[in-house]
């Protein structure tokens, strides 16, 4: 009798925590550059597994550049802070809400199946502009 | 006038450059758009659809600039370059029944196999289908199956098991609409995206 609860609450327990689910793979880094996990700091050597919230940072001569599950492509250049603060993806019906924040450097992205799936699901965010992207590729630059 | 004014003092401080958008046509030369939704704390309705173009962000009117002659500036052909390259999707085919691809996927699968080895980091994910010939239950196992076969065959090739993922949609996605038990060499397939 008790044991049923428990197996319950488990079971929720895995379906309620998409945000420990990859959301993008590092494909490619070069000069300073990793990835802010909390209070970690992630080399991001390729393969490495993005979560939601992680933060990209690159020093002067430093890149990095990965692929999310939903297909959207990221090159970030050097002297970069940038959060993916927000990314849900239901791979089955290909819709989700993905927001990014470019506090500092450049951004190149090209968008993949959440930018598709409603008008401004997916959403980039600098110091003074919310942006709503409508399907293309594009350039941030937010210089220091 | 207060616009003149902080114009000025942009002029005398260094690093006081706005931040801004560069808008560009898609890999397959499609232009899509990109929306201003808050400008300076005010929301704003622009639309940026003009590729090509540069905008200043910031200004709740959105007014982008061709990028003319001089085109990008190198700092920014050079992030392009570093883009991954774009997700490719393979499609193998397979027998009635079985978890055997036809023998004209097999070329398919090499192809499928040197993409992944190509490529830095990659992820694959692997979905097996049916047609709608027998239960639900037996499509959902056997889709399953399909999509786990094409997995262990490119273990055996030597593609690390942590890169892939296999999972099976029965006889839910079917590419080619059909009646119940109805045979489709269309349906019956293994779809993998290697990013």
């Amino acid at each position: 009798m008790v044991r049923i609860p428990i197996a319950i609450g488990l079971t929720a327990l895995m379906i309620a925590s998409p945000a420990f689910a990859e959301i993008a793979r590092v494909k490619q880094s070069s000069g300073t550059a990793f990835v802010q996990r909390n209070d970690q700091q992630l080399k991001p050597a390729p393969g490495l597994q993005l979560l939601a919230g992680d933060r990209l940072v690159t020093g002067k001569d430093g890149r990095m550049s990965l692929t999310f599950v939903d297909n959207t492509r990221f090159a970030v250049g050097p002297n970069s802070s940038i959060a993916v603060s927000e990314f849900q993806y239901d791979k089955t019906r290909q819709k989700g809400s993905f927001v990014t924040q470019v506090d500092r450097g450049s951004l190149a992205v090209s968008s993949g199946k959440i930018a598709k799936s409603d008008r401004d699901a997916m959403k980039v965010r600098t110091p003074n502009t919310l942006l709503g992207v409508r399907g293309t590729k594009f350039i941030v630059e937010v210089p220091e | 006038m207060r616009a003149l004014g902080l114009g000025a003092a942009c002029l005398m401080l260094a690093g006081c450059a706005t931040s801004s958008l560069v808008l560009l046509p898609d890999d397959e030369g499609h232009q899509g758009s990109v929306a201003v939704l808050e400008a300076d704390g005010q929301a704003s309705q622009s639309v940026i659809s003009q590729g090509n173009s540069r905008t200043k962000l910031g200004e709740a009117n959105a007014n982008p600039q061709p990028l003319g002659e001089k085109g990008l500036k190198p700092e920014e052909a050079a992030l392009l370059t570093t883009l991954p390259p774009p997700a490719k999707s393979f499609t193998l085919y397979f027998d009635q029944g079985t978890t055997t691809p036809t023998v004209e996927s097999q070329s398919v699968l090499t192809a499928l196999r040197a993409e992944i080895a190509s490529r830095s980091g990659p992820q694959v994910e692997v979905t097996g289908h049916t047609d709608t010939v027998g239960s639900e239950e037996d499509n959902d196992r056997l889709s399953l199956q399909r999509a786990e076969e094409i997995l262990n065959w490119l273990a055996g090739q030597g593609i690390d098991r942590s890169l892939m993922l296999a999972s099976g949609r029965g006889e839910r996605d079917l590419k080619e609409p059909s009646i119940d038990n109805f045979s489709s060499a269309t349906n019956r397939r293994v779809e993998v995206i290697v990013r």
